[in-house]
This record gives C-alpha cells, sequence and structure tokens, in this order.
C-alpha cells in the first residue's frame, strides 16, 4: 500500500526515545509509553515482528484519536507515534507522550490513546516464531485492557 | 458499480491485497461482506470480524457503498 511514505503518526524509521521534553513552562506532568518487541507471546517465543498498516487511514485516526484526548483532558501537550516494517526483539513499536500541568491528566490521557490506538487503528502485527513459523496477531480481544 | 477493494493483514491469505471489483447496482456493506465470504468461504469468520472502511471512513453494516470507491476490509486491530 503506502509504503515509504512517511506521516506524521505513521513512519517506517527506528523509533528512539526523546532527548528532551517539550518546551512548556506550565508542564508540570509528562507521561511516556513505549511499547517494545518483548521475547514471548502467549507461551511462544518470538524472534521479530512485522506491522503493517492501511497507513494514510491510520494516520488520521490517531490524529483523531489525539484530538479527541484533548478535549477530554486538559494537556500542555500529546502524542503518538508508530512504527511500521519489520522490529527486532527489544525495539520499539510505539510511543505516546503526554503532558499536563498535572501528572492525573499526563497519566489517564496517555493511557486512553494507546488502547484506542490498539483497539481501533488500523495497524496489524506479524510474529515470527523461533520454530520458524509466524502467525497474525489476533488482536487485542480484553476489553479490561489488563495487559 | 466499480470500486477498488483493499485487503490487508490476515485477509491477504484469501484476497489479493488490491482488487477492482464491479457490480450491477449499489451493494450495502453487508451485502459487500456476504458476496467475499461466498468468494472465499475459508474467510467467513475472518470477514465477520472485519471492520470495512468507505473511502478511509469507517462504515456501518447499513451503509450504502457508491461507485468508485475505496473499500478497505479491516481485520481486528493488532497495532502496539
Amino acid at each position: 500500500m503506502e509504503t515509504n511514505t512517511e506521516f506524521k503518526h505513521i513512519t517506517e524509521n527506528k523509533l528512539g526515545l526523546p532527548t528532551e521534553f517539550p518546551p512548556l513552562p506550565s508542564m508540570g506532568g509528562y507521561v511516556l509509553f513505549a511499547g517494545i518487541v518483548r521475547d514471548v507471546n502467549d507461551g511462544r517465543s518470538v524472534t521479530h515482528l512485522e506491522y503493517e498498516a492501511y497507513s494514510e487511514m491510520a494516520n488520521q485516526m490517531i490524529a483523531d484519536i489525539i484530538s479527541d484526548t484533548l478535549k477530554k483532558w486538559d494537556l500542555q501537550y500529546a502524542e503518538c507515534i508508530h512504527r511500521l516494517g519489520k522490529l527486532m526483539l527489544g525495539e520499539v513499536a510505539v510511543i505516546v507522550n503526554t503532558g499536563a500541568i498535572h501528572r492525573d491528566e499526563a497519566y489517564k490521557a496517555n493511557r486512553y490513546i494507546i488502547d484506542r490506538v490498539k483497539h481501533e487503528v488500523p495497524i496489524w502485527k506479524k510474529e515470527y516464531y523461533v520454530d520458524g513459523s509466524s502467525e497474525w496477531s489476533q488482536g487485542c480481544v480484553d476489553d479490561t485492557h489488563n495487559h | 458499480m466499480k470500486i477498488l477493494l483493499l485487503s490487508f493483514a490476515a485477509l491477504k491469505d484469501y484476497f489479493p491485497s488490491k482488487q477492482e471489483l464491479s457490480f450491477d447496482g449499489t451493494k450495502s456493506v453487508s451485502e459487500l461482506k456476504s458476496y467475499l465470504s461466498n468468494l472465499n468461504p475459508d474467510a467467513t469468520n475472518l470477514i465477520k470480524i472485519s471492520r470495512i472502511s468507505i473511502n478511509q471512513i469507517i462504515a456501518k453494516d447499513s451503509d450504502s457503498i457508491v461507485d468508485g470507491a475505496v473499500v478497505a476490509i479491516l481485520p481486528p486491530s493488532s497495532g502496539g
């Protein structure tokens, strides 16, 4: 589809951690969430993941989720970017960062963004296992988000 | 009418990632899902739990698909 196309919230480039906070004097709390490729899923050893997306639509949906978030909480800052392509263990797949006057809004908004991104945005991952097999992830079926 | 149908992730095991389809008259989202299930019965369960977007907007089963639309069939999301 739209491979090698760069969007604000969808990228094929490696995600690094921000080296400094947004320069916002009123921001007293900043939360950074990173979703990282781990070595085991559902008891199966993973070698790497491949992410694909309906990139243009996914980018717009993440923008809309951030817009909704800014209406729900009094935030100084809200951002989210998701990586596509082949990711090895330990690499960062998604980053959500939120900033607010106080920590409570920053925490709640951050959780809200990642939960909606995982459930709604047209992004999919394929898991590759040590035995050489691979499988598309079934997606999140736990509405409690306790995972 | 003609539509461009995009398939993603696990659905690419059953359908091309991009195909042009032609129908007599209009079709609703649920009619398109039935059509695709008949086309490849093995994909029926996945189609049932997939969402459909019309020109990048998530559609309801009752929505009509317009001529020339880019329609995508989206399995349950698994990003993050």
